[in-house]
């Protein structure tokens, strides 16, 4: 419940004003014309700065594995909004929203993360959610 | 006299002190600003960032109607070109600095801490610390300039004002992230001053001149404010540290999954 409120707080805070709490240029790394939804196995947390990055197994129609890489906010912006290294954890089963990374590789931001239960944790700045 | 041993004597006048701080506390009316011991409007505290009155949103860029006309030529100093290598066009990918004013524009709280001799003024982004003297002395002649400028603060009245030169060329603001086809940047002539008054317990009138003879005809300033964040104190700054793991700088992503 508690991550669900954040959720919908930081829902709202998205929609007001466009934060921009990356150390670099959006556009600079990742397009805005790619995004990218997938729903996956979390297989490693790297909960460090300057965003936090979590990586994915991506199963596709023939079964073939694809590990994907998402960046987040930064770690303390996110744990002064509540959110901290448990909110995420290896084995979870994620559905994550963002925009590929630039060099085509199989890396992207990962604006938005819901749970299997419908949970549902914004990782990403919000310029990650609203690119322009 | 009474006889009251020394010791008793200071204790008792610590007591009276503290008594009188915590009725001046308790009995303060809204709008009275706290002060340091030396008289001065005490600015130490945890702030949100300069930005405009009312805003939620940060002041990462300024507001292009508040600039003064450019010189002759100005305009593309201040406007600088992409050119697609990802060093010159997006340094803070790799970590290089943001510079100031930019680094203290976005949306991340700010520490100031004052004593007579300095104000300190520290944002949680990248941990970027401003050591600014306030005695007024006067600026270096023949340093190499830097990304966030040499700031000397001095008091007039109750207001901070702080003049900072010798800046190293660098981009002005955040306007990249909105066109990112291009930078505004400042001169190595660009002087700024800020005048911080704090106007009541919870808000900084923080004034904002830009003057870079090279660029504009004349110095122009915005009118921001930063909000108190008391709970902020709680937790203190957090630390950011940019080359911790930086996957994807320049656009090209690190693979050690």
């Amino acid at each position: 419940m508690r991550i669900r409120l954040l959720a919908m707080t930081l829902g709202l805070l998205a929609g007001t004003a466009p934060f921009l709490l990356a150390h670099h240029s959006f556009s600079a790394e990742y397009d805005s014309n790619q995004p990218v939804k997938v729903t996956g196995v979390v297989t490693k947390v790297e909960w460090q700065n300057p965003h936090i990055w979590f990586f994915v197994d991506v199963k596709d129609a023939q079964g073939k594995v694809t590990n994907w890489g998402f960046s987040g906010g930064p770690p303390g912006v996110l744990q002064r909004r509540g959110i901290t290294r448990s909110a995420l954890k290896t084995g979870d089963t994620v559905i994550v929203e963002g925009f590929r990374a630039r060099d085509g590789s199989n890396n992207a931001s990962g604006g938005k993360v819901t749970f299997a239960d419908g949970r549902s944790v914004f990782t990403a700045s919000n310029e990650d959610t609203a690119p322009r | 006299m009474l006889n009251v041993p020394k010791h008793t004597a200071a204790l008792a006048n610590v007591i009276v002190v503290v008594l009188a701080v915590v009725a001046n506390a308790q009995s303060k009316p809204a709008g009275q600003i706290p002060r340091a011991a030396d008289g001065k409007p005490d600015l130490s505290g945890f702030w949100d960032n300069p930005k405009e009155p009312g805003s939620r949103g940060p002041a990462t860029t300024f507001n292009k109607e508040k600039m003064a006309p450019f010189v002759p030529g100005g305009e593309a100093l201040f406007y600088e070109p992409r050119t697609g290598d990802p060093r010159h066009d997006e340094p803070r990918a790799f970590c290089m600095p943001s510079g100031f004013p930019s680094a203290f524009l976005g949306p991340y709280p700010i520490q100031m801490i004052q004593t007579p001799q300095y104000l300190v003024m520290q944002t949680e982004f990248m941990n970027v610390t401003r050591i600014i003297p306030l005695d007024g002395r006067p600026h270096k002649a023949d340093i190499e300039p830097t990304f966030y400028g040499e700031p000397i603060g001095r008091w007039e009245g109750d207001t901070l004002v702080i003049e900072a030169k010798n800046y190293k060329r660098w981009s002005l603001d955040d306007y990249y992230y909105q066109n990112p086809k291009e930078y505004r940047m400042h001169t190595e002539a660009l002087r700024t001053i800020e005048r911080l008054r704090r106007t009541d317990a919870d808000t900084i009138s923080y004034e904002f001149t830009v003057d870079d003879p090279k660029i504009f005809t004349k110095p122009w300033s915005v009118q921001w404010e930063m909000k108190r964040h008391a709970e902020w104190a709680k937790t203190g700054l957090y630390e950011m540290v940019c080359n911790e793991n930086n996957r994807c700088e320049g656009g090209k992503c690190r693979d050690t999954k």
